[in-house]
């Protein structure tokens, strides 16, 4: 058997738990993310030839590392490099919760799209097109009402088929922006400046301000700011 | 060149583009959880309807469970009795009896009113409704240095400050979380009742009622000044940030209810309880031995634990406390309930108004306040401690809310003994 | 069409997003408080603060303090 590690993201209160107990069923483990007291869960999903390890990463709202929550979850994408990444939308609410899936986008993970709550969307008037959704976001996107285990099984399938065949979305933001952006990632690779990390993601982080990635880069940002400079 | 403030722009202008040819938004009546919030967060409804919320949580919580905490009870206490009945070694019936027995039940009997404490939170968080309790006690909360989401815990901490300190768990900031764990033992928990109503009985009869009150007050204040005190010395004076979703109103679901009740009660289970079991098997030691002196912890005045009190008495002299509350309260780490009975073995008798005459001999008005209030602040007990470890993760942490407290506990002692000598009392 | 905080607005009024400033402004830009964006002030709780107030199809609730660093041109 094939083992994957499949991290589940996803904002607060979108319905995280029920997918991961849909997934994993009985079985699970809980433990503590190391060096903290934040609750860590995890679990396994067997599905044809492969055994999924499910890790259940804290809700967040962005991956700027600015809270415990967030830099757990950064690390673990970051570090562990899991497989995939299931990245759980609230169709309720689900402009403010793809801020996280274009975070995401930018770390150059492997995402499958779960989603979820399309029944409470319905209920308060939205129309999703999941199929136009999922091909403007260059990513499987997978319709669910986990607490109803529906749409599990497809999940459960796009997640095999993703991990056997990773995707990479292609999104670019306007041209002004992604012209800075190619000329930071430019210095990150010619400079080799954290390149365990994916260089857009890096770039972008610079560009943020980033503390942590500053940090580890050993950069000040007046030094990202002459990168820009120099170059206009 | 704010290129924080221009990638945000850029993210959400991407996303209104993938939005605007994938998502139709047909109508927008008023939806369920619209129509309910208008009802519990109106200006006028919303907290006489919070406080029935948390009145009913509470019942829930802790007269609900109580039944199944009596059954625990009765069932290690005739086990205890069974085991030193039936083991003729008298040191190994009283370690297998008192000692595990006894250590068992004292910490199983918490189990029933922390998973309902946890059941209770899951319906809160499913249902969508705590935030909007944050939402509503947010003001009064963060006057104190507290978050909204802190009131919650603060509450149960009046019933039993184990569950209460886990359900800090819903408290999402860690700074608020840590310092609401750090002063949640200052809330007067049920434990602590019997010993004021023994002394407030006997000191401020016809007053009792105030009496008693005064320490739950007592621990209110205390517990809003430490928060400030920790926050600033502790965090740089932070204030961590409100900004909370409020997500829509769900049924919550009962699998999912009794899930996260179960996770989080096992974690009880697996850390706080080891830490309570050792520690009650400790006291056990030291109030039966030396065994010949005490004849198998028959005479309490002869154990290891009273020479501790020996020991202690020149400190809380000054307080107007002999040995004999030393032991009591020494008796009350294990758990505030045990004061009173320690007491009536110290003193040699059983009865409630033998206890009394008894008391009246050694304490006087000022001293029986004392007693009260170090009661209320000088240590959490063991049960505490364990779930304080658990918690806040390091035992520096821990032992910092422990020093804190025997500090305050004595300076609010001697405090009011200096009171009682400036009003001319005593 | 008045520049103003966020904070001054009342129950009921709606403001478009013209800046956010502040400590907190990575966490507001993250819960879509960017420029251009609709903000309406759904309510007051009880004890007058925090404020309730809806973006994007959802609802937000923030401390007076917080909201003070949030400019909106008033609808």
């Amino acid at each position: 058997m094939k083992k994957a590690v499949v991290a589940l993201a996803g904002n607060p209160n979108v319905g995280k738990s029920a997918i991961f107990n849909a997934l994993t069923g009985a079985k699970q483990k809980l433990g503590n993310w190391p060096g903290v007291t934040v609750e860590k869960k995890e679990g396994i999903c067997k599905y044809k030839d492969i055994e999924m390890h499910i890790v259940d990463l804290p809700g967040i709202y962005g991956l700027t590392a600015s809270s415990i929550d967030e830099k757990i979850a950064r690390d673990f994408i970051l570090h562990n490099k899991p497989d995939l990444v299931v990245d759980i939308v609230d169709a309720s609410n689900i402009e403010r919760n793809l801020y996280l899936t274009l975070q995401l986008i930018e770390m150059d993970a492997n995402i499958v799209i779960a989603l979820n709550k399309v029944d409470l969307a319905e209920s308060k008037g939205y129309k999703i097109d999941a199929k136009k959704l999922s091909e403007k976001l260059g990513l499987p996107v997978v319709p669910t009402v986990a607490i109803r285990n529906k749409g599990i099984e497809e999940l459960k399938r796009a997640m095999y088929n993703a991990i056997k065949t990773k995707i990479k979305s292609s999104l670019r933001y306007n041209d002004k922006l992604e012209s800075v952006i190619s000329l930071i990632e430019q210095k990150v690779v010619e400079k080799r400046v954290l390149p365990e990390y994916p260089s857009r993601f890096v770039a972008i982080r610079l560009l943020e301000g980033d503390e942590e990635i500053l940090r580890s880069a050993n950069l000040q940002e007046e030094v990202i700011k002459q990168w820009i400079l120099q170059r206009s | 060149m704010d290129f924080a403030t221009e990638l945000a722009n850029a993210r959400y202008e991407l996303i209104g583009k993938i939005i605007s040819s994938s998502v139709k938004k047909v109508s927008k009546p008023k939806s369920f959880s619209d129509l309910v919030d208008t009802v519990v967060l109106d200006k006028y409804l919303g907290i006489p309807i919070f406080l029935t919320l948390m009145w009913a949580a509470f019942q829930f919580s802790f007269s609900v469970s109580a039944p199944f905490s009596d059954a625990i009870d009765i069932f290690f206490g005739a086990a205890a009795e069974w085991a030193k009945a039936s083991i003729s070694n008298e040191i190994l019936a009283s370690l297998v009896g008192d000692g595990i027995f006894g250590g068992l039940g004292f910490v199983l009997v918490f189990l029933p009113p922390i998973a309902f404490v946890f059941v209770s939170l899951a319906i809160l968080e499913d249902s969508g409704y705590l935030p909007r309790a944050a939402f509503i006690m947010d003001r009064v909360m963060s006057k104190v240095g507290l978050h909204g989401k802190s009131f919650i815990p603060m509450l149960l901490g009046f019933g039993c400050n184990v569950p209460a300190i886990m359900a800090c768990r819903t408290i999402e900031n860690d700074v608020d979380r840590k310092i609401t764990i750090m002063v949640n033992p200052l809330m007067s928990c049920s434990a602590r009742l019997p010993v004021y109503i023994l002394f407030a009985g006997v000191f401020f009869s016809g007053y009792e009622g105030a009496a008693i009150v005064s320490m739950y007050l007592l621990g209110i204040v205390l517990a809003a000044i430490m928060a400030t005190v920790i926050r600033r010395i502790l965090f740089g004076g932070r204030i961590s940030p409100f900004l909370m979703e409020m997500p829509d109103y769900t049924m919550p679901s009962l699998k999912l209810v009794l899930n996260s009740a179960w996770i989080r009660t096992q974690i009880f289970l697996k850390k706080a309880a080891t830490i309570l079991f050792v520690g009650a098997l400790f006291m056990w030691f030291l109030t039966v031995f030396p065994w010949d002196a005490t004849g198998g912890g028959e005479i309490l005045d002869n154990s290891y634990a009273s020479l501790v009190g020996h020991i202690m008495e020149p400190l809380i002299k000054p307080l107007g406390l002999n040995w004999k509350a030393g032991v009591a309260l020494l008796s009350g780490f294990m758990a505030k309930e045990i004061v009173v009975g320690t007491l009536g073995i110290l003193y040699g008798v059983e009865s409630e108004e033998a206890i009394q005459s008894a008391l009246s001999q050694d304490f006087n008005p000022i001293t029986a306040l004392v007693m009260m209030a170090i009661t209320l602040i000088y240590l959490p007990c063991l049960a505490t401690i364990g779930v304080l470890k658990r918690e806040l993760g390091e035992w520096k942490l821990v032992s910092l809310v422990i020093l804190y407290e025997l500090v305050l506990a004595y300076a609010v002692a001697a405090l009011i003994v200096v009171s009682g000598k400036v009003l001319g009392v005593v | 069409m008045e520049l103003m905080r966020l904070s001054e607005l009342r129950e009921g009024e709606k403001g478009i997003v013209v800046e956010v400033k502040g400590d907190l402004k990575t966490k507001l830009l993250t819960m879509g408080i960017v420029k251009g964006t609709e903000v309406k002030v759904v309510r007051n709780a009880p004890l007058k603060d925090p404020l309730e107030i809806e973006v994007r199809g959802y609802l937000l609730s923030l401390r007076r303090d917080e909201a003070e660093h949030v400019f909106v041109e008033r609808r």
